[in-house]
């Protein structure tokens, strides 16, 4: 039986810290074994989210070592030996205690998407590379994980601005549907700030389901709002047929 | 009080949003409780698919799907509540490809059903191996939609009972402290199952069993608390799930000697056997030496790393990190986990409780859907199909009922009680309480039951209650204390497991998930094809009997 020493941080919006535990370890172990060890024995007080430890619910979201990770995905032999375990909870949003942040801004701007609309009349039929395209920006979990680590985000502050990529998945999966009849367009371009995306691709460096987040949402989202407000050849295009 | 509602329903997984979202259609004011924020609920979790027959796969009709339910019940199950579900059940889906889920097509389109454990014809739908988190999202996004309020992060703990109704819950809150009373004209509860109780299962923390625990202090009789099933095929000793779809897509199960052992024991439906069938079996193999560290091995080689990458990659992924097997070159090592209660709350085809006012629906209710075993894509149908059936109820009495009182009396003991529990600084912890439950439960009252180890089962528990009563909550403070729920939890858990047991030792007879090899080996129809009924009285758990309710289907031997 051999023991790790972690630092898990405790604290509110006020004041906190690093605070070392030991912890005995064993193989198999990932990171949420070690906090609910820590719960259970040495810190009955410590504020942690979770539920599932399948890797499905997105509940346990913390920066481990510096990287935004699920803890209960996270093993402990996939961590550098002979070196301290680092828990600090999610930098991007406002800390509630210990290891819980107050994620709700995202649950406001979900308020914000307009829901899955059908067009009228439409026969329920589609196609299975459709649903694929789809599926996989269905498998989000919400963890977060994204959006604590966008810079936009997290650096810049700029959550009245852009809704972050966890978002632009979020309305691909819906403007990607084809039997939705609702454009998001015009959301996408304003309110949701899809141009403040540099394209750096960490959000999908970091996402647990490994969707492409940027390639296959990001890109093909700036293409269209590029196509309806940037780009003179469409827009002329559109002038003309209209004028018609 | 806090404020007061026409409908709130208890839990924000599928049942209780499909719920929700009916009662406020019939025009009711709703409101949700949740302990998570609700797309973090254990319904998210369910991945192989969603049962009706829709036909789209080969020729299906609902009663084929009844008779299905009736037989993988082992004749437990109430068939008019069968037939209503499998009769509305299409409708229900179709509903929800309305409200924009994803399902997996055919070739011309329209919605896939795949072949599932002890079903006649393949009619599970499906998204790809997420079914359960697709729809979650889909009912969270239609509750966002009409904009219902969720209590988010409020741990229900008590049911409010005056003038002989149901008037409310009161719920510690658990973002910034406090008890806090929320008046309501019916309550429903959709708190899922109480897997926590055993050591080895498929279940979230969170299900732990609350809203069952609520009722039985309320005076509403718990229904076949006896039932459990046992998924065969889940990680050690995580408990993480692997989906019977890869039993569905032609995944073998072997033995330490590369045998296909179901031959000898389901030799038709093979893997596709039901969940019991093949959890038993794969007990006998582990209890006579023919596993591998306890497990049996979930082979997908076969299928080749085309197939296993297109429909089971989040399989596969489970399989990587929680078990460090890839499945493409070697057998995933599985073993039975408890997963699925088929018991719960006592209700009638509505949801509704013999507590006017009250009313369960999903896996904390017992219709009885599901008797004495449940089909792989039956529970993600019934959250659908009876949540709406309780919102419809609730809200039907809600709007024809005068308003509520939540009795000042109520909050006060509640205050009084939580100071008791929270003033106590010697004491034993929870942790160790919940983990000796855990293990025992899995030991004497797992797979394979017998005489002996339930008797010693129910005296650990009665040994555990005692131990709880001077349960240490070290937190003490407002903000975030899940040492103060998940301590209300394990008595909860408790609780329900005496009742369990209780109902165990009672039915002496093999039914369903209810194995006794030992003692009781063949089903017995003549006393025992009844519901057991259990309630809470101060001399501990008092068991009766409801008849089982037959419209079609005589009891014949259920082989696959």
């Amino acid at each position: 039986m051999s023991t790790r020493l972690f630092q898990v941080w405790r604290g509110d919006a006020e004041q906190g810290g690093l605070v070392d535990y030991e912890v005995e370890v064993q193989e198999g172990m990932v990171v949420l074994d070690a906090v609910h060890e820590i719960q259970r024995t040495q810190a009955g007080d410590l504020a942690v989210r979770w539920n599932c430890k399948a890797a499905k619910c997105g509940s346990c979201s913390a920066e481990v070592n510096g990287k935004p990770r699920l803890m209960c995905k996270t093993r402990l032999d996939e961590l550098p030996e002979g070196q301290p375990v680092r828990v600090e909870p999610l930098r991007a949003f406002p800390l509630i205690r210990d290891l819980v942040t107050d994620v709700s801004w995202n649950y406001e701007v979900n308020k914000l998407i307009p829901p899955f609309t059908p067009r009228p009349g439409v026969e329920w039929r589609m196609g299975q590379a459709d649903v694929d395209r789809i599926t996989e920006f269905r498998k989000c979990i919400e963890c977060f994980l994204c959006q604590d680590v966008c810079h936009v985000l997290r650096d810049h502050d700029l959550k009245s601005r852009y809704f972050g990529p966890r978002f632009m998945v979020r309305i691909a999966a819906l403007e990607m549907h084809p039997l939705d009849g609702l454009d998001r367009t015009e959301l996408l371009a304003h309110a949701g700030g899809i141009g403040l995306c540099n394209i750096t691709k960490c959000c999908g460096d970091v996402c647990p389901e490994h969707i492409k987040i940027t390639d296959n949402a990001i890109i093909p989202l700036k293409e269209r709002v590029v196509d309806r407000f940037y780009d003179p050849l469409p827009i002329f295009g559109r002038r003309l047929r209209s004028a018609r | 009080m806090e404020r007061q509602h026409d409908v709130l329903v208890i839990g924000a997984g599928m049942a209780g949003m499909r719920a929700a979202i009916e009662a406020h259609e019939l025009g009711a004011d709703v409101a949700l409780v949740s302990k998570l924020h609700p797309t973090r609920s254990h319904s998210g979790a369910a991945e192989g698919g969603i049962n009706a027959a829709l036909g789209n796969a080969s020729e299906d009709s609902p009663e084929s799907h009844a008779f299905d339910t009736v037989k993988g019940s082992d004749y437990l199950g109430d068939q008019d509540a069968i037939e209503i579900l499998c009769t509305e059940a299409p409708a229900d889906v179709y509903q929800l490809e309305r409200w924009g889920a994803v399902f997996s097509r055919t070739e011309d389109g329209r919605i896939a059903q795949r072949p599932f454990g002890a079903a006649g014809a393949p009619r599970t739908a499906y998204a790809a191996d997420i079914t359960g988190h697709v729809l979650i999202q889909v009912l969270y996004e239609q509750v966002c939609r009409r904009d219902l309020l969720v209590y988010e992060e409020y741990f229900a703990w008590q049911l409010v009972e005056h003038d002989g109704r149901c008037q409310g819950v009161i719920c510690w809150d658990l973002l910034n402290g406090g008890l806090k009373a929320i008046g309501a004209k019916t309550v429903i509860l959709a708190t899922g199952g109480p897997g926590r109780i055993y050591l080895g299962t498929t279940n979230a923390y969170a299900c732990s069993g609350d809203g069952i625990a609520m009722a039985l202090h309320a005076g509403v009789a718990l229904e076949d608390m006896e039932m459990q099933q046992f998924h065969p095929t889940t990680l050690s000793p995580t408990g993480v799930l692997i989906t019977e779809g890869c039993r569905g897509e032609g995944a073998y199960l072997l033995n330490k000697d590369g045998e296909r052992f179901l031959e000898r024991y389901a030799p038709h439906a093979m893997e596709l056997a039901s969940r019991d069938v093949i959890s038993r079996a794969e007990q006998s193999e582990i209890d006579e030496g023919r596993a591998i560290d306890g497990n049996v091995l979930l082979d997908l080689r076969h299928l080749g790393a085309e197939r296993i990458l297109e429909r089971l990659h989040g399989t596969r992924e489970l399989s990587l990190v929680f078990a460090g097997v890839d499945p493409i070159y070697e057998p995933i090592p599985v073993r039975p986990g408890a997963h699925y209660h088929m018991g719960g709350i006592d209700t009638d085809v509505w949801g509704a409780t013999s507590l006017p006012g009250l009313y369960a629906a999903g896996e904390c209710a017992c219709v009885s859907v599901h008797g004495a075993n449940r089909l792989g894509g039956n529970a993600l149908m019934e959250t659908v199909t009876y949540g709406r059936r309780a919102g419809a109820a609730a809200a039907e009495f809600a709007l024809s009922h005068p308003t509520v009182e939540v009795p000042e009396a109520a909050e006060r003991d509640a205050e009084r009680e939580l100071k008791t529990l929270l003033d106590r600084t010697s004491g034993e912890r929870p942790w160790k309480i919940r983990d000796e439950l855990g293990a025992s439960m899995l030991e004497n009252f797992g797979v394979f039951r017998r005489e002996d180890a339930m008797e010693k089962q129910v005296e650990i528990i009665e040994g555990l209650r005692e131990r709880y009563r001077s349960v240490v909550v070290e937190d003490k403070g407002d903000v975030f204390n899940s040492d103060l729920t998940q301590a209300i939890e394990l008595g909860n858990m408790l609780d329900i497991a005496a009742c369990m047991v209780t109902a165990g030792i009672w039915r002496k007879e093999s039914r369903g998930a209810h194995a006794r090899p030992y003692d009781y080996p063949e089903r017995d129809d003549e006393n025992f094809l009844v519901h057991s009924l259990a309630r809470w009285t101060d001399g501990g758990v008092a068991l009766d009997t409801t008849p089982v309710r037959f419209t079609k289907w005589e009891p014949t031997e259920r082989t696959y």
